[in-house]
């Protein structure tokens, strides 16, 4: 029975090393191992009819040749699987389609901003504040020192509801509204919508974003306002920019600056985007005049302070290098999509 | 405003090169947008702020040089000789509106000779691009812009009775102005007439009839002070702009009036000849409100965060011709010119100070100190509720407040009052203020759609406005609105993911409401508890065909202060099961009017503890069922906190809900 054993397990060799496919080595296994058949599965439902004393030995030579097939073919079918994988090119995974995609939406571009810029605030400790858009002409204009005969307050610059009633054109409003109702110290922003009847083109909406700033203490000075926009405006566009605080106009502050930046597109050079001055404008400013303190009940001798304004289309637009406001309001996905 | 590089010297001797006149300007904020060459000279634009009509003339910018070099400010002199005969023998000046018009001087030139002017006039004035007309003309156009005030000659013998008269204008009445344009004239509008008719209309532009020709012998210069909200309206009203208007808009300097006259006399006599009539007609109505201001050094530094001495300040101040009228060990206190009606308070004196000394000077420091930010419960929900629905791939979208009445087209959501209207929109077919975000977002779609765009998953959270009664700001509503492609299960499992990010208890209850932009079938209003929550759709048909959408989109309009009130930002922690669940799936059959609801409540109802959760899997009508049945496929999931189920068990608990579904739903086991 040994001799049997033996010739069967060089047999399997034999067929096994002649097997040239996966359908061969399955055949094969049948042969041999099947439950029905196979020339070991028979020899081992035959022990139980041997003469006992063999029954121990053959039993276990049987199963050890069992086993060791067992290996064999699995052996086998692994070198012929890696060599039917490689030259059966109809069955090939083509690598190169590209994945599957799940939807991702994406915020608006000047919700990222004014997400950027809030967090820029944020570490600096200011409040985020917010106002309504509809707003009565006091807080507009007489609050912030703006004359009754101020051409902003004309109709080709103010969406007018009658009744007093207007579309706001600054956030500044928001200053006057959080000045009411909070004693200082205060530093806040408020973001928000601005209307203006501006005829519309590529930098002119009649509504868009702006974000107002106030900071009101006891010695707050000029060169806190320089501090804090300095931070600002290097964490916004990086640390090596330059910047410029020139003295300007606004009713509601004074001294009153506009701040500069170097153009990041030239280097300061000179291009389109900043009109070959190398600079671009950025930020208006100033100290808050003391006739805005004196309406809305601070006293002016002991708290000084100073507010800023931001335009969130002019910066996503220096941002991204984008040319057209329109953009923003007209929601093309292609456009949306990229941000 | 136009300066000249070259022209600029005859007032300042300065020493710096046209980019460095030009940075210097800026930095003392009179901002030069441009410079271009015109050929040995730089023609300038300076941009003037509002407060500073005083740099709207050659000498007004040299005063700001010679500050800026601390140099010497050269006034041209302005006197002449006269004849024996006075200009009151030969005309007078009646003003009778002097609110309108505050001050009106008039000098008579003689036998003047008409012709171009010389050479040297023609080339400054065509530097900064004005075009030489005649030796009066370009006269006056050298005066106003050397000083800043406007000058108008009249021919005086075309003068009706060789008068003039300074009143309001009678309706109706009419002139042909300078540039050919046909003027007709309103009774609030101010003009200089003769003793007949208009010949000018004050401030803005002078008349055809009257102006200066090559036949003209004897002058009339007029130079004043118009009333500036006054020439800004006409102005605007009738269209008409000149470097006049500009600069009486703005105000002009009082004290001027009179010395631009003189100079421009004395250049008409040098350049024209002639002789100049003795004396001159000046009305003068304005109130002499000289300002004396003072400033201490001490507020001045702490303001500024700077240190600088007093006398640098002084000197400043000087330069800009402040006079000094007493001083104290902490300051001083200043006359401020006629010029500078921008100065009246101390903080005033300040900027003028920081401006020269320069921004660049003050130092970027502070000693302010950290402070703790309040928690801001609308930006942290706003921000939540946005990645929530962006992480579901809809596009937020920003549209306009300010739409057109397609929004009322198909019924209204929030509020039957009519829209807002603005008095002034810049298309009269969009003056409305948004009650409703739907019809944008319907545009936006549209809008996509032309653009061969054609799945548009979009969403915007913004603000309607709600009008309120009578002279009240509305209400302003924040809502959220979305739009998606993928049918109306999938935009109301939206809803449903952003409800469970936001931590609301409350169910989601969806009652059907009937609302013409939506299919009568999926229209539903949806409820949080006992509040609105907002309403949600399939388009209907008639507004797909009226957008001409080729798919069709669903669309919800939530009411964000709803969620507002109802979100829990405490974000709180479940234990894991750690015992094993055991699931059942249902297939029952049942009467179409039966809604899943009510499957789902008879099941709540019987209150089994081991009850976990109960998932609808589908709807299914078709073959093997009914005609006015449906099937409905369902697991329920249980489990208990403190032992493994035993199949037995949960064999008594699945024939306790089919008992129940039967008896009170007629709910069956599909065969
Ligand atoms: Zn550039």
């Amino acid at each position: 029975m040994q001799e049997r054993l033996s010739e069967i397990q060089n047999q399997a060799k034999g067929d096994l090393a002649k097997a040239e496919s996966l359908e061969e080595v399955e055949t094969i296994k049948t042969r041999y191992l099947g439950r029905k058949g196979g020339v070991i599965t028979e020899i081992i439902k035959a022990i139980p009819g041997l003469p006992p004393e063999q029954r121990s030995s053959i039993g276990k030579s049987a199963n050890a040749l069992k086993q060791e097939i067992s290996k064999w073919i699995e052996d086998a079918k692994g070198t012929l699987a890696g060599k039917e994988q490689a030259s059966d090119s109809k069955k090939m995974f083509d690598l190169s389609i590209p994945g599957e995609h799940k939807p991702y939406g994406h915020k608006h571009p000047l919700t990222q901003t004014i997400d950027d810029i809030k967090e820029i605030f944020k570490k600096l400790c200011f409040d985020i504040e917010y106002g309504p858009e509809v707003e009565h002409e006091y807080y507009n204009f007489d609050a912030l020192n703006i004359p009754a005969d101020h051409p902003s307050r004309e109709d080709f610059d103010t969406f007018y509801l009658g009744n007093k009633r207007l579309l706001r054109s600054q956030t500044s409003t928001v200053q006057i509204r959080v000045m009411e109702k909070t004693k200082p110290p205060i530093r806040m922003i408020a973001p928000g919508k601005v209307f203006r009847p501006d005829t519309v083109d590529a930098r002119h909406a009649s509504m868009f974003h702006q974000i107002e700033g106030l900071m009101v203490d006891e010695g707050v000075s000029f060169s806190d306002l320089k501090y804090v926009l300095t931070l600002f405006a290097q964490s916004y566009f990086g640390q090596d920019i330059k910047m410029r605080f020139r003295p300007s106009f606004f009713p509601f502050t004074e001294p009153s600056a506009e701040i500069d930046i170097s153009c990041s597109l030239c280097k300061g050079k000179g291009c389109s985007v900043c009109s070959q001055s190398g600079w671009v404008e950025v930020l208006g400013a100033g100290m808050v005049d003391p006739n805005v303190f004196d309406t809305v009940g601070y006293d002016s001798e002991k708290y000084t302070g100073f507010a800023f304004g931001i335009g969130v289309e002019r910066l996503t637009m220096l941002k991204y290098g984008i040319d057209n406001i329109r953009l923003f309001f007209e929601n093309d996905l292609r456009f949306l999509s990229q941000f | 405003m136009k300066i000249s590089y070259n022209w600029l010297k005859d007032y300042c001797k300065y020493d710096l090169s046209v980019e460095g006149l030009a940075e210097s300007l800026t930095n003392a904020g009179l901002v030069v947008d441009t410079v271009n060459p015109v050929e040995d000279d730089f023609c300038l634009e300076v941009e003037v702020t509002s407060n500073r009509p005083d740099c709207l003339g050659f000498i007004g910018v040299a005063r700001e040089v010679a500050t800026i070099v601390r140099g010497k400010l050269d006034i041209p002199d302005v006197g002449y000789d006269t004849t024996d005969e006075n200009i009151n023998d030969i005309t007078s000046v009646a003003v009778e509106d002097n609110e309108l018009c505050q001050r009106y001087t008039a000098r008579i030139i003689k036998d003047v000779k008409i012709g171009p002017s010389p050479e040297w006039m023609q080339k400054k004035i065509s530097s900064i691009g004005l075009r030489p007309v005649n030796n009066i003309v370009d006269i006056t156009n050298y005066v106003l812009m050397e000083s800043g005030q406007p000058l108008h000659a009249f021919d005086l013998d075309r003068l009706s009775e060789g008068r003039i008269v300074v009143r309001r204008a009678k309706k109706d009445e009419t002139m042909e102005a300078i540039d050919g344009s046909k003027c007709v004239l309103a009774d609030d509008m101010l003009v200089i007439a003769d003793a007949q008719r208009p010949v000018a209309i004050a401030g803005v532009m002078g008349g055809k009839d009257t102006e200066v020709s090559d036949a003209t012998r004897n002058i009339l210069l007029e130079s004043a002070f118009f009333d500036p909200r006054s020439v800004r309206r006409v102005s605007r009203k009738l269209s008409l702009m000149s470097d006049s208007s500009y600069r009486f808009e703005r105000r002009v300097d009082p004290e001027c009036v009179d010395w631009a006259s003189r100079r421009a006399t004395k250049m008409i006599l040098d350049i024209a000849g002639g002789q100049a009539v003795e004396g001159v007609i000046d009305q003068n109505y304005l109130e002499d409100n000289k300002m004396n201001v003072s400033l201490k050094m001490s507020r001045l530094n702490s303001l500024l965060g700077l240190q600088i001495e007093k006398n640098a300040a002084k000197d400043i101040l000087e330069h800009l011709q402040f006079k000094i009228n007493s001083e104290t060990e902490d300051g001083f206190s200043v006359d401020v010119p006629s010029f500078r009606g921008d100065v009246y308070r101390e903080i005033d004196l300040i900027e003028e100070v920081a401006r020269i000394h320069g921004y660049d000077k003050i130092p970027v420091k502070s000693s302010i100190g950290v402070k703790l930010t309040q928690d801001n419960r609308f930006d942290k929900i706003t921000e939540r509720t946005k990645n929530v629905i962006s992480g579901l791939g809809f596009n937020e979208v920003v549209t306009d407040s300010i739409v057109g009445d397609s929004q009322e087209r198909h019924g209204t959501i929030w509020s039957e009052t009519g829209s807002l209207k603005i008095l002034n929109p810049i298309r009269q077919d969009e003056n409305l203020l948004r009650k409703a975000l739907v019809h944008n977002l319907l545009r936006v779609k549209k809008h996509n759609q032309n653009y061969g765009v054609e799945k548009t998953d979009i969403y915007e959270l913004s603000k309607v406005y709600l009008p309120q009664e009578d002279d009240q700001l509305p209400e302003e509503k924040e809502c959220l609105c979305i739009l998606g492609e993928d049918g109306y299960l999938a935009l109301k499992g939206a809803i449903e993911t952003m409800l469970s990010h936001l931590n609301i208890a409350d169910s989601l209850e969806s009652v059907h409401f009937d609302f013409g932009l939506f299919s009568s079938e999926k229209s539903a209003e949806l409820r949080l508890g006992d509040r609105v929550l907002g309403f949600i759709g399939e388009l209907s048909r008639e507004v797909i065909s009226d957008y001409d959408f080729r798919s069709k989109p669903c669309v919800a309009e939530l009411d964000f202060n709803v969620l507002l009130d109802k979100t829990n930002l405490e974000d709180s922690y479940l234990k894991i099961p750690s015992l094993p669940i055991v699931s059942r799936d249902f297939a029952v059959v049942s009467d179409e009017k039966v809604t899943w609801a009510e499957i789902k409540g008879c099941i709540e109802s019987l209150k089994i503890d081991y009850v976990d959760n109960i998932e609808f899997f589908d709807v299914y009508r078709g073959k093997q069922i009914e005609k006015g049945s449906k099937s409905i496929a369902f697991r329920v999931i249980f489990r208990a906190d403190d032992k493994t189920l035993k199949s037995e068990e949960v064999d008594i608990l699945q024939e306790k809900i089919l008992t129940s579904l039967g008896n009170s739903l007629g709910v069956s086991l599909r065969a």
